[in-house]
C-alpha cells in the first residue's frame, strides 16, 4: 500500500517540522514509518506534572518550575491505515482511571475506538487527544474501575497517587 | 528525489521496493521498434534527428524510409507528483492528503479520490469524514469548477522538474520533455536514453573514463566526469584555480594566466603573453588601425564569396533541368545505347558552366533528387514548426477553456438562484392573487386540497428560508 505509506510521510513531516507543545514524535527504527515514538509531556494544570521545587516554596512556584512528566507511549499504524485506527499504548506507568495499570498500558480513546475511526482523522489529533484524556479523565468510560472509583470520590488522594506515580515513572528514561 | 529516468526494463509489473521509480513506470515489453510512424508523426525532435542518423542510408530510393518514432508510452503515479506552490488544503483529498486525483462527490457532500473512497469502502462503506452511511452508487463526478482547479495545479516533472499543469504532464513526457525516456536510435539496441541525447545516437557502449579509468557506457560519461568521477578536479597549471578536467579546453581558452597571442596575429603581429597582459598591448599594438579595417574586409570579401557560391548552384541547377528537359525530347534516342548528352545540340551551353558533369546518367536523376532533398528539408522545417505551433496553441486553448469553464459554472449557479427567486415570486403572486380572488377554499386548487387562506404562510415561509440557505451557501 504505497499510498498508505506516503501519507503516513507526510504526516510524520508535518508532525516534526511543526510539533504541538508537550509532543515529540520520532520514528522506532528510520526504516519503518508504521512505529512512533511519542513522548508525552504531562499537562501542567494535571497531576502528571511535577513540581521541580515541591513544597519549600509553594507560593513563588510559578508555571516555570512545573514540568510536565515525560511519557513514553507506542504508535503503532497498522498496513490499513488511514481506514483502521492507530494503536497506542503507554510504555510508561500511568495512574488513571482510561490507561490500564500494567506493562502493556492499553488506553481507551473515543476516536481510536473502531466504531468510531475516521479516515480522515489526522494522526496529530490522536495524540492532542491523548494529551486531553490525562487533563480530563473519563471516569464513566474506565479500564481501571478502582482507579475511576477514587477519582470520583476522593479527588484529592487520586491527585496524590497519580502525582506519586508521575514522579516515579515519567522520568523520560 | 533519487535521480530521475533511471532506465529500467519492466517485463514484470511489480511495483516493488524501488519506491523511487514507482512514478515513472516505462514499459518496454512490447516496445520494439515496430509503431506506426503516422501515430507519432508530429513529435517534435524526430524528423530532423532521423536525418543526421540516417545519414549513412540515405542512398536515393533508401532516404523515404523513416524509422519508428522513438516515444515510449509513460504512466505517471499522480500521488506521487510533486507539486510547484502549496495546494489550497480543500483540494487535498482527505484519506491521502494528496491533491485529489478523479475526485468524486459523496452523497454528504464531501469530496475524495475516486481510488481513495473505493479502497475505504472495503473497509466500511462510512464516510471517512462524517460517517454517513454510504453506497458504491452514491459517487458521483466532483464538479467541473474542482476538476478544473486540481487540472490547472503546477506539477513538477518528475523527468525534468519543470512545472507542468497536471492535465498536461503526460503529453509533456510523452512528447516535449528533454528529459523523458525515448527508445535508443541504435538499430539493435532495445535500451532507451533520454530524449535530449537521440539526436547523439545510440551510446550504449563501454568506454573508459580518461580521467579515472573506470569503465562505463558512454551514456553516463558526461554526468560522471562532471559529477561523480575520483578524477574529475585538477589545478589549472596556468592560473591555479580548481577546474574540472573536462571542462579544461573550455578553462583554457578563457583563462587569464594562459600565454596568448595579439588579437591582431594573422595580419602580422607576433606580440605573446598572457592575456590578462594582452590588454595592455592592444593599445600600443601596430596594428590596432589595420586590423579593425582587414576585418572587416574580410567579412566582406566572405560574404561575396557566399554569395557566389549560391549562384553557382543556382546555376547548376539551372542547367540540370535544361539537360532534364532535352533529355525529355530526346526520346528518340536509341534503347540499347545509354543516354548521352554529346549528342544533343545542348552540350556547348553545359560545358560553360561545368564540364565535370561527365557521367551522362547523372543530370536528370541528380536533379530529381535535388529537388526531393528541398522538399524534405521544407517539410522538416514546416513539422518542427507544426509542432511548435500545437504546443503553443494547446497551452492557449487550455488556459482559455478554464476560465471560461469557471465563468460557465458560476453563471449556471447565479442562474439557479435568479430562477429560485423567479419561482418564489411567481408563487408568491400567485397566493396572493388566489388571496384576494378566490372567494371561497374550494376555489384555493387541488393542490391544497382544504387549505384555507390562512394555510398559505407557511409554503411561503418553508420556501423563503430554503431560497436564504441557498444563498448563503454561494
Ligand atoms: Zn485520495
Ligand atoms: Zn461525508
Ligand atoms: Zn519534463
Ligand atoms: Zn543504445
Ligand atoms: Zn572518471
Ligand atoms: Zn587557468
Ligand atoms: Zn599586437
Amino acid at each position: 500500500m504505497a499510498s498508505s505509506q506516503k501519507r503516513i510521510t507526510k504526516e510524520l513531516a508535518e508532525v516534526t517540522s511543526d510539533p504541538p507543545v508537550g509532543i515529540k514524535v520520532s520514528l522506532v527504527d528510520e526504516s519503518n514509518v508504521h512505529n512512533w515514538n511519542v513522548i508525552l509531556d504531562g499537562p501542567p494544570d494535571s497531576p502528571y506534572a511535577v513540581c521541580l521545587l515541591s513544597h519549600t516554596s509553594s507560593s513563588l512556584a510559578n508555571s516555570k518550575l512545573i514540568q510536565g512528566g515525560k511519557f513514553k507511549l507506542l504508535l503503532v499504524l497498522p498496513t490499513e491505515y488511514p481506514f483502521k485506527p492507530p494503536v497506542i499504548n503507554f510504555k510508561t506507568r500511568v495512574y488513571h482511571p482510561n490507561i490500564t495499570f500494567d506493562d502493556k498500558g492499553s488506553m481507551c480513546i473515543g476516536i481510536l475506538k473502531a466504531e468510531a475511526w475516521k479516515p480522515s482523522s489526522k494522526i496529530l489529533s490522536v495524540l492532542t487527544a491523548t494529551q486531553q484524556l490525562l487533563s480530563e479523565p473519563v471516569p464513566d468510560d474506565a479500564l481501571e474501575s478502582a482507579i475511576a472509583e477514587k477519582f470520583k470520590s476522593d479527588r484529592k488522594d487520586f491527585n496524590a497517587e497519580a502525582k506519586k506515580y508521575t514522579k516515579q515513572y515519567a522520568t523520560g528514561k | 528525489m533519487p535521480p530521475p529516468n533511471t532506465p529500467r526494463r519492466s517485463s514484470s509489473v511489480d511495483s516493488a521496493a524501488q519506491s523511487h521509480l514507482d512514478y515513472l513506470d516505462l514499459d518496454l515489453g512490447e516496445a520494439v521498434p515496430n509503431i506506426p510512424t503516422s501515430a507519432y508523426s508530429l513529435s517534435p525532435s524526430a524528423p530532423r534527428q532521423q536525418h543526421l542518423h540516417l545519414g549513412v542510408d540515405r542512398q536515393p530510393g533508401g532516404s523515404l524510409n523513416r524509422l519508428p518514432e522513438p516515444n515510449l508510452p509513460h504512466t505517471v503515479d499522480f500521488r506521487g507528483l510533486n507539486y510547484a506552490d502549496t495546494v489550497d488544503e480543500n483540494l487535498l483529498c482527505p484519506i491521502c492528503r494528496v491533491p485529489m486525483v478523479e475526485p468524486v462527490d459523496t452523497a454528504c457532500d464531501h469530496t475524495f479520490c475516486k481510488d481513495c473512497i473505493t479502497e475505504a469502502f472495503k473497509y466500511s462503506n462510512l464516510c471517512p469524514i462524517d460517517r454517513f452511511s454510504l453506497t458504491n452508487t452514491d459517487l458521483h463526478k466532483a464538479h467541473k469548477i474542482v476538476t478544473n482547479q486540481l487540472d490547472a495545479l503546477l506539477v513538477l516533472c518528475p523527468c525534468c522538474t519543470s512545472p507542468v499543469p497536471r492535465a498536461m504532464i503526460l503529453n509533456h513526457l510523452e512528447r516535449y520533455c528533454k528529459d523523458a525516456l525515448v527508445r535508443c536510435p541504435g538499430q539493435a539496441c532495445r535500451d532507451t536514453v533520454k530524449r535530449k541525447l537521440y539526436g547523439r545516437g545510440c551510446l550504449h557502449y563501454d568506454v573508459s573514463c580518461p580521467d579515472c579509468n573506470m569503465i562505463m557506457q558512454q551514456l553516463e560519461m558526461a554526468d560522471h566526469r562532471e559529477r561523480d568521477c575520483q578524477e574529475r578536479l585538477k589545478d589549472c597549471s596556468h592560473c591555479g584555480d580548481v577546474i574540472l578536467r573536462c571542462k579544461e579546453d573550455g578553462h583554457l581558452e578563457k583563462c587569464q594566466y594562459v600565454p596568448a597571442s595579439c588579437e591582431w596575429a594573422e595580419y602580422g603581429c607576433d606580440y605573446e603573453s598572457r592575456r590578462k597582459d594582452l590588454a595592455e598591448h592592444a593599445d600600443v599594438c601596430a596594428f590596432k588601425f589595420v586590423g579593425p579595417m582587414a576585418t572587416i574586409l574580410k567579412k566582406e570579401i566572405n560574404n561575396l564569396r557566399s554569395e557566389v557560391r549560391t549562384l553557382t548552384e543556382k546555376d547548376h541547377i539551372k542547367e540540370r533541368r535544361i539537360k532534364f528537359l532535352e533529355g525529355g525530347f530526346g526520346g528518340q534516342r536509341d534503347t540499347d545505347r545509354p543516354l548521352d548528352y554529346a549528342d544533343l545540340p545542348s552540350q556547348s551551353l553545359s560545358n560553360l558552366a561545368d564540364s565535370s558533369h561527365a557521367d551522362p546518367l547523372d543530370s536528370g536523376h541528380e536533379y530529381l533528387l535535388s529537388l526531393v532533398e528541398a522538399q524534405e528539408t521544407k517539410v522538416d522545417r514546416l513539422s518542427a514548426g507544426m509542432t511548435e505551433l500545437e504546443a503553443k496553441q494547446t497551452m492557449m486553448l487550455f488556459n482559455e477553456t478554464i476560465q471560461i469553464k469557471n465563468e460557465l459554472a458560476e453563471m449556471r449557479s447565479s442562474q439557479q438562484v435568479l430562477s429560485m427567486h423567479v419561482r418564489w415570486l411567481l408563487n408568491f403572486r400567485r397566493q396572493e392573487n388566489q388571496r384576494r380572488f378566490g372567494a371561497g377554499p374550494s376555489s384555493g386548487g387541488g393542490t391544497d386540497g382544504g387549505g384555507s387562506s390562512h394555510d398559505m404562510p407557511f409554503p411561503r415561509r418553508l420556501s423563503d428560508t430554503m431560497n436564504r440557505d441557498l444563498v448563503t451557501k454561494l
